[in-house]
């Protein structure tokens, strides 16, 4: 117990000097070090001069923030590459590219049979017309910034949203795509 | 104690790094300019022209699921919008609170009024303060005068921000007025400019790369609004958060964004603040308001 009350003031002590260690949130994001799931969500109680935080159902502690003081780097754009036979489930890449916590492209892409779609990304509505090789779409999923650093798609493979096998699964899903 | 002893080496290790480092790499959308006026949405998103004028919105627009998001929402800020809301019953415990911190004068003055007048107050924050040797915004400025006086009214807190929603609407109508143009002002527009085109979190995401980039194209159900005229109406009432002050949405828009949240009052908050109150010089404020 001393200990974990001497670590907690080393805690303070630290986040008074306003700077951060290489390679840890920095001291103006606010997150539970002890929680299985580190970042917490500001919940407002009505009628309360004190703010609450709450446990946020996804940890990301491990990405670089706005604050001035992070000096995490961003992880930089990785080439990759498809070994073997392409192997994917087209219904379970389906399933992926609705789920917000995985691919949720419908966020900016069209897809078929479902409604509101985003208009962010292009239509990718009989996408196998394009005939793109696996290689191909399998980078632009996992890091598209290879092919355009400017991109607004998240690098799924290079920031660890998804599995090698769930980029197999939504690539054998888009070249599904009638 | 093995613990302990790791943690006094990382404790030197960061005195050694500390202020050192720029040069890690971080990506960033490309970097736009931006007008220090609300006018400046007629080179970005031009939807400005419909909600120029907060009195006069289309109707029929504003019943219009493909065109409402033209209007900026401005269609759930009075005076157009007539429906009593919590944003209400927060003014009234702001006045509440404000009167009881102020019946000296104190508070008043310690935030900036003139011979206790709030008229206008909002209208001019964020501002340079002197003694603090930084830029605050309304909220912080709120939080730091009232611990003065013995009070705690945590920056982002129900009561900070019902506070903040009183003194605004002291200022209702009346233009946003900041100078971005010159000495730590300017370096925390020029600031909170490069931080909306910083790419940050799970998705490596910039607030630009949609806000800029991305303006009037749909994200599954909502279409992405101008970043404009918008922060006219914070502290505002949400049905799902109570009462949001303006570094709150910030901590909304990182979560959302796979972003790990910054603490309310927090440097980069205040110049993205900063930044985004420059977007709405010229527009009025308009308080008590409401969002989905």
């Amino acid at each position: 117990m001393r200990t974990a009350g001497t670590l907690a003031m080393l805690a303070l002590l630290l986040a008074g000097t306003a700077s951060a260690r290489a390679d840890a949130p920095p001291p103006d994001a606010v997150f539970d070090p002890g929680a299985p799931l580190k970042t917490l969500a500001p919940k407002v109680v009505v009628n309360s001069g004190k703010l609450e935080w709450v446990p946020f159902h996804r940890d990301l502690t491990s990405w670089p923030t706005l604050s001035h003081h992070d000096k995490r780097p961003t992880p930089r754009p990785v080439r990759a590459t498809l070994n073997g036979p392409l192997d994917g489930d087209a219904a379970r890449g389906r399933e992926l590219a609705m789920r917000p916590d995985k691919g949720y492209c419908i966020a900016c892409h069209a897809l078929p049979g479902e409604e509101w779609p985003g208009t962010v990304g292009v239509n990718l509505a009989g996408y196998q017309q394009h005939r793109n090789a696996d290689e191909l779409v399998f980078q632009q999923i996992f890091d598209a910034r290879v092919f355009n650093p400017n991109t607004v798609m998240p690098p799924y493979g290079t920031f660890g949203i998804l599995t090698e096998q769930e980029l197999r699964d939504l690539v054998a899903y888009l070249q599904s795509l009638e | 104690m093995g613990i302990l002893k790791q943690a006094l080496i990382s404790c030197v290790f960061v005195a050694g790094v500390a202020g050192a480092s720029d040069d890690v790499y971080r990506e960033y959308d490309p970097l736009e300019t931006y007008e220090p006026n609300v006018a400046g949405d007629r080179k970005h998103s031009n939807t400005y022209q419909y909600w120029m004028d907060p009195k006069n919105l289309d109707w029929q627009m504003a019943g219009n699921p493909d065109e409402n998001w033209k209007l900026n929402w401005k269609f759930m800020d009075p005076p157009f919008n007539p429906v009593v809301h919590g944003g209400h019953f927060a003014e009234d415990r702001g006045e509440t609170l404000y009167k009881k911190l102020n019946t000296r004068g104190r508070f008043a003055s310690c935030l900036g009024a003139t011979k206790g007048n709030l008229k206008g107050l909002r209208a001019s924050y964020p501002r340079y303060r002197a003694e603090l040797k930084r830029v605050v915004g309304l909220e912080e400025a709120i939080e730091i005068c009232a611990k003065r006086l013995g009070h705690q009214l945590e920056n982002g807190s129900y009561d900070n921000s019902a506070v903040s929603v009183y003194i605004a609407s002291r200022s209702n109508g009346m233009p946003i007025r900041i100078d971005v143009s010159k000495g730590p002002m300017k370096e925390a527009w020029e600031r909170g400019r490069k931080l909306f085109h910083t790419r940050a979190g799970r998705f490596n995401l910039a607030c630009s790369s949609c806000h800029t980039h991305q303006v009037g194209l749909h994200l599954r159900g909502t279409v992405v609004t101008t970043p404009y005229g918008d922060v006219a109406h914070y502290p505002v009432y949400r049905t799902r958060y109570q009462l949001q002050s303006l570094h709150l949405r910030f901590a909304e828009c990182n979560l959302d964004t796979r972003t790990q949240p910054l603490r309310p009052g927090s440097g980069a908050y205040t110049d993205l603040e900063v930044f985004l109150t420059g977007l709405t010089n010229g527009y009025p404020v308009s308080v008590p308001s409401e969002r989905d």
